[in-house]
């Protein structure tokens, strides 16, 4: 622990990240360094701490010193973990706007959104992909729960334009081939994760 | 549209599968339902589909997560997936009229419109499943009040974070800063429960009386809107005699 910095200045900065990154509805890369700085600093406290309960041990009420350590410790474990849970909320938000799928989030050459993460953010997505999709198991084919509900749906068809090559699709009109730059009346229900996932685009 | 509806009821009478078509056309435009529901002053019992946009708007008002509302939503499901063969059918069959095609289009319409607010009913208890895990494995009176599969989600969920926290900070911390339920002073709780003190709009179907935690009773005239902590409805919303709004 440097005597320069003030109980909590780091975990301080590492909310302030989360804070930035709500406020610019973006995630920032994991900052690896600065976790570990904090937990080296909580690892110093608590030896302190514990030298401080020795150093006590005979005295009817323990030191105001060892309490504000003790507030300290509690307060950096909570920031870290404030952290931690900030991030996995906002790549929850990202994967359920994405229509609930991985490969958009964790490809390599698409976004830079997987270089921002760390090792167990991505094993945390890929586990929650498994335990939502079970959960979608539940219930009957007809349901896709994790269709999109951001807007009521008003006509059963729509027009779209190929962005990107998709490959043939099976549509309750028969199978159709989406290639670049093509337009096709199509049922909404049949393709809506194609334009979730930015494949279509409504015309 | 009603005019058209009547006139589609009484022919679609003469057709056996499009029976089943009957309900939806009932309830033709299901999205801004409070509103639509409010000048009813006589007591006609509400269709399934009123019914599920009734606990869709408590549910996505309410702090707290609201008792399941399972068999409705399985009726609702087994209807929609009668309509959805039925409309196979009338498709599949080259008898089918022009004027007929219509119809099974609107009628598959209005289905995509009530799986709209099924999706975003499960959708929106699954929010509040995630936020509460924790507290909702610990508390066996919400466990009450979710489905089995809303369970299952639930402790997965809890335990997902769990490993997340523990692999990414808290094994590298001393052991005695590893518990996830500490209770320092001046400090929130670490298992984040519901608010249920935070304030809603409820609008009474019925004149009825809410208690609020601390004692007092607040008298709700039918047809009223009133601006009150959640906890003091809690109860009415269940029974029905409130709404959120």
């Amino acid at each position: 622990m440097s005597d320069a910095r003030q109980f909590g200045e780091l975990a301080t900065q590492l909310v302030m990240e989360s804070r930035r990154s709500t406020q610019t509805d973006t995630l920032l890369k994991y900052n690896d360094s600065l976790v570990r700085s904090i937990i080296r600093e909580q690892r110093d406290l608590e030896k302190v701490a514990v030298a401080h309960v020795l150093a006590s041990a005979a005295l009817p009420n323990p030191p105001p010193a060892l309490m504000i350590i003790q507030t300290a410790i509690a307060r950096n474990k909570r920031c870290l973990l404030a952290y931690h849970h900030h991030r996995i909320s906002f790549l929850a938000t990202l994967y359920w706007s994405l229509g609930a799928s991985l490969p958009p989030l964790l490809s390599a050459e698409s976004t830079s959104i997987r270089a921002k993460l760390s090792p167990h953010e991505v094993d945390y997505l890929r586990s929650y992909h498994a335990s939502v999709m079970s959960f979608r198991a539940e219930f009957s084919q007809e349901l896709d729960i994790t269709a999109s509900i951001t807007q009521p749906p008003k006509d059963l068809h729509v027009l779209v334009h190929v962005v990107r090559d998709c490959g043939v699709i099976q549509t309750e009109s028969g199978s159709i081939d989406f290639r670049m730059g093509r337009r096709f009346m199509v049922r909404r229900s049949d393709i809506e994760h194609l334009i979730v996932q930015g494949y279509l685009e409504e015309v | 549209m009603s005019n058209w509806a009547a006139q589609y009821n009484r022919s679609r009478s003469t057709h056996a599968p499009a029976a089943l078509l009957q309900d939806e056309e009932d309830d033709d435009d299901p999205m801004p339902p409070a509103i639509e529901q409010e000048p009813e002053p006589e007591p006609e019992p509400e269709t399934p589909l009123e019914q599920l946009t009734r606990h869709w708007m408590n549910e996505r008002h309410a702090p707290d997560i609201l008792p399941v509302q399972d068999d409705l939503l399985g009726k609702l499901l087994d209807h929609i997936r009668r309509q959805s063969d039925t409309i196979q059918l009338l498709r599949g069959d080259p008898s089918t009229s022009e004027e007929e095609h219509i119809r099974i289009m609107l009628a598959q319409t209005e289905v995509e419109r009530v799986k709209f607010v099924v999706r975003s009913y499960v959708r929106t208890r699954l929010f509040k499943i995630e936020s509460y895990a924790r507290y909702i494995v610990a508390n066996e009176d919400v466990q009450t009040r979710i489905t089995t599969a809303e369970r299952d989600y639930a402790s997965r969920h809890a335990q997902l974070i769990d490993r997340h926290f523990h692999n990414s900070v808290l094994q590298s911390l001393p052991e005695s800063q590893t518990a996830l339920d500490d209770t320092p002073s001046f400090m929130p709780s670490m298992v984040t429960e519901p608010d249920t003190r935070r304030a809603v709009f409820a609008h009474a179907l019925r004149n009825t009386v809410a208690r609020t935690p601390d004692g007092k009773t607040i008298d709700l005239a039918k047809g009223s809107l009133t601006l009150i902590a959640f906890a003091a409805v809690a109860e009415l919303i269940t029974r029905g005699d409130v709404e959120l709004v």
